[in-house]
């Protein structure tokens, strides 16, 4: 496959799956503005802005004490995280750079897939806080959500299953793989940062998971942070445990044609091996899941360079030619 | 819905009328279906025609328009219909065209006979820009310059006239397929009452024509559709046809030269290309021969076309033979190559290069189309009775400062055929643009890309200038 088209479909899974991820999170925080206390609301825009190391709009998040999170304040922040054009992680910054990327690599996909993706992009194009704000800002995420999972249920269902698809995998995973690492450690920091904050935010993040059931199953209705972490980190059966979603990086790295730069694609399958130990084997025994979480982000990032070394943007001299 | 407000005019030839009223025979099924349709049934089928294009995304780009980076071209629902033996006709004309066509451009770039027996004077062809010097000598595979070509034709009361050959990045087919994709699945019964000849297959015809003129020694030859990028106002259209035809849709950038052979390059290395179908001009097809700025082009492609290393479709030079100034010799051409005369009948055209077509074009102005020789798609023209005194005056003065850079043609009363128009059944002025392949034979799907203008009262049906687009029916016999 040509090797940019190969990037452009790697980028689209990339930019398809943050604005999902965000789009989930910011649902959860917008349900949250209805009924929960200040500082769960407040910990919730620490957690998302601390995830994305992006400074807020509105200067510090620090919560003083007699500062109430006004419902302006949180306005200001979701349309930061939402239409702001300018941020590379905002919602619209993801769907528009995923259905541009679309746009170059079309004739890759099933037409299914790209009439799902730009009926999306015509839903979301022009809107503003203002008009999602008034009524209910959270239906906003939740149709979000909804037409980025049958954007990946088309797909499923009807993408042709050659390299394109592998490269599109590969996005989404590596980039899921990035935003939950962060997410975790984020939710970690925020958790030592704000004091007397019930088990909620704990309870939210199983639920953005989609994991809220398993772990009752598993562990009881008691809430307790390190076996969220646990659960979230290793449990492959979770369709968005940090486990399974190596397990679809490795397989799907394993199944790319040979890359004609042979040294980057070794480095990349033995680091590939080491993230998956990570979090399969070291994560057990690590009293620090911060730092290790640390460590499968950056790797997630250098896996990111050798991908790109091995595949797209590979030096031509010395290439075996077909 | 009646006909009731549709106005006809005996100057102006109706697609669907006879002068007296009556339908002509290939729309009686159109004409029955629209009567027996009410207003808001039409606006229905209307409305999931637009639709179908907004949400597949079917956009185009216009220059100079910064807002509206992708605009869908307005289609209108009510199908055009030819006869089979109209389009017969139009058939064996625009083969006999292309014929010359392509002979000439054999000749001009080798022995220049025609030249030399003077039937087009020398300045025509080396003054104009598109003459390239560096494609002199060179032997198309079958003598084949140009392979895919979309001739604009227009019907008057005198019948159907060629207005201008496009012979090197002629676009607009895959608006051909897909206003029959839409307008088909509104009209389901109309269309199989009506026995329209199937055009669906020209991914298949286009790409055997790719193939047949691939290099000698090829037998499963790599096809890739070369584009200028997203921001190319046909990119839909260059998506479209990859994949239509099973090629890679490549920029530029992914592909190389080495030692007179072109590679692409994949995720598993470098591929040999076979055949470039270029969807890019040729200025910016390659900086080492042409424009050096190009950061569109392959460096070095030019060397391995001449070597014969890979095949470019169509062949570097082609617009020589599609310039404004060399149209008007091309029954000429069409005589003197092929000892026929011309099925299809030109514009009549006075070129402002010869002193009397410059004293013709400049006292008639007001009842002529002035056009840039070098411009296309509608841009730097003048249509003398729409324009005001003073813009007549100031474009006198363009002419008159450099009269070989311009042509000049009588307004022509462009048919028209019925539109919706407002809930209303109103005439407005189409042309059509077939889509003529050739690699071993000639290949003409029975189909074309029917523009329409859609204001009011307007001969300008370029999808730049506000055109719209139509689907054409050809019948079965």
């Amino acid at each position: 496959m040509l090797s940019r088209s190969a990037e452009g479909l790697y980028w689209m899974g990339r930019y398809l799956e943050r604005a999902q991820h965000l789009s989930r999170l910011l649902r959860l925080q917008t349900e949250a503005l209805v009924d929960r206390p200040v500082n769960e609301i407040h910990f919730g825009w620490l957690r998302m802005y601390g995830c994305l190391h992006r400074q807020p709009p509105v200067g510090s998040l620090e919560l003083l004490a007699q500062d109430d999170y006004t419902l302006a304040d949180s306005y200001t922040l979701a349309d930061d995280l939402t239409f702001e054009p300018t941020n590379p992680d905002s919602v619209w910054s993801g769907i528009s750079n995923g259905r541009e990327n679309a746009r170059h690599v079309r004739h890759c996909l099933s037409a299914g897939m790209w009439t799902c993706l730009n009926r999306t992009y015509l839903r979301v194009q022009g809107m503003t806080i203002q008009d999602i704000w008034a009524s209910s800002p959270e239906r906003f995420y939740a149709d979000t959500v909804a037409d980025i999972d049958t954007f990946a249920g088309v797909a499923a269902a009807t993408m042709y299953r050659d390299e394109g698809w592998r490269f599109l995998n590969l996005g989404r995973a590596i980039e899921r793989v990035q935003l939950s690492s962060a997410l975790l450690h984020a939710q970690i920091v925020a958790a030592e940062r704000t004091r007397d904050v019930s088990e909620a935010p704990w309870t939210g993040l199983l639920r953005l998971y989609h994991a809220l059931e398993a772990y009752h199953r598993t562990y009881g209705l008691a809430v307790e942070p390190r076996r969220v972490l646990d659960l979230l980190a290793t449990d492959a059966r979770l369709p968005d445990s940090l486990a399974r979603t190596l397990d679809t990086l490795s397989a799907e790295l394993a199944g790319t044609a040979a890359s004609p730069n042979d040294q980057a694609a070794g480095a990349a399958q033995r680091l590939m091996g080491r993230m998956s130990a990570l979090v399969n084997y070291a994560w057990l025994d690590q009293d620090d899941p911060k730092a290790l979480l640390q460590q499968l982000n950056e790797r997630g990032r250098d896996l990111h360079d050798l991908l790109t070394e091995s595949f797209f943007n590979y030096p031509v001299h010395d290439v075996p030619v077909r | 819905m009646d006909f009731s407000k549709y106005e006809l005019d005996e100057r102006i030839y109706d697609e669907m009328f006879h002068s007296d009223g009556t339908a002509r025979a290939q729309y009686q099924g159109v004409h029955a279906a629209v009567t027996g349709t009410s207003a808001a049934g039409l606006g229905d089928i209307q409305d999931q025609v637009t639709g179908s294009f907004s949400s597949e995304g079917i956009s185009f780009k216009v220059y100079g328009d910064e807002e509206g980076d992708e605009r869908i071209i307005p289609v209108d629902c009510l199908p055009r219909v030819l006869s089979a033996g109209e389009w017969q006709e139009l058939e064996a004309g625009l083969t006999q065209r292309l014929k010359a066509l392509n002979l000439f451009l054999a000749d001009v770039y080798g022995p220049a006979r025609i030249v030399e027996d003077g039937v087009i004077p020398v300045d025509v062809v080396r003054g104009c820009p598109q003459y390239r010097i560096e494609m002199r000598g060179f032997q198309a595979p079958h003598g084949v310059w140009v392979a895919i070509c979309g001739t604009d034709l227009v019907r008057t009361t005198e019948g159907f006239k060629v207005l201008e050959d496009n012979l090197r990045v002629p676009s607009g087919v895959a608006y051909m397929l897909a206003n029959r994709k839409a307008v088909k699945a509104s009209f389901r019964r109309l269309y199989r009452a009506s026995r329209v000849q199937e055009i669906e297959h020209y991914g298949q015809v286009l790409r055997t024509t790719l193939e047949e003129l691939s290099p000698a020694g090829t037998s499963d030859p790599t096809i890739v559709l070369l584009t200028p990028g997203v921001y190319n106002s046909a990119f839909y259209e260059h998506m479209f046809l990859a994949s239509q035809i099973g090629a890679e849709l490549v920029e530029g950038r992914d592909l190389l030269v080495d030692d007179g052979v072109v590679y692409m390059r994949t995720t598993a290395g470098l591929r040999r290309v076979d055949v470039v179908y270029r969807r890019i001009d040729d200025d910016f097809l390659d900086p080492v021969v042409f424009r050096e700025d190009s950061l569109l082009g392959v460096p070095g492609i030019m060397h391995a076309c001449k070597q014969g290393n890979v095949t470019l479709a169509n062949a570097p030079g082609t617009g020589v033979a599609d310039d404004k100034s060399v149209y008007a010799y091309v029954p000429d051409m069409i005589r003197y190559y092929l000892a026929e005369e011309p099925i299809i009948a030109n514009v009549e055209t006075n070129l402002c290069r010869n002193p009397d077509g410059l004293e013709y074009t400049l006292d008639n102005l007001a009842n002529l189309v002035v056009k840039r020789v070098g411009e296309s798609g509608g841009y730097g023209m003048l249509i003398g009775p729409h324009a005001t005194p003073a813009e007549r005056a100031e474009y006198a003065e363009q002419v008159r400062a450099d009269p070989a850079d311009f042509i000049s043609q009588p307004v022509l009363a462009l048919s028209r055929a019925p539109c919706l128009i407002d809930g209303h059944i109103e005439p407005r002025h189409v042309d059509l643009r077939p889509f003529v392949l050739h690699g071993r034979q000639t290949r003409i799907v029975p189909g074309a890309f029917c523009r329409v203008a859609l204001r009011r009262g307007s001969l300008v049906v370029n999808s730049s200038q506000g055109g719209g687009g139509k689907d054409l029916w050809v019948l079965e016999n």
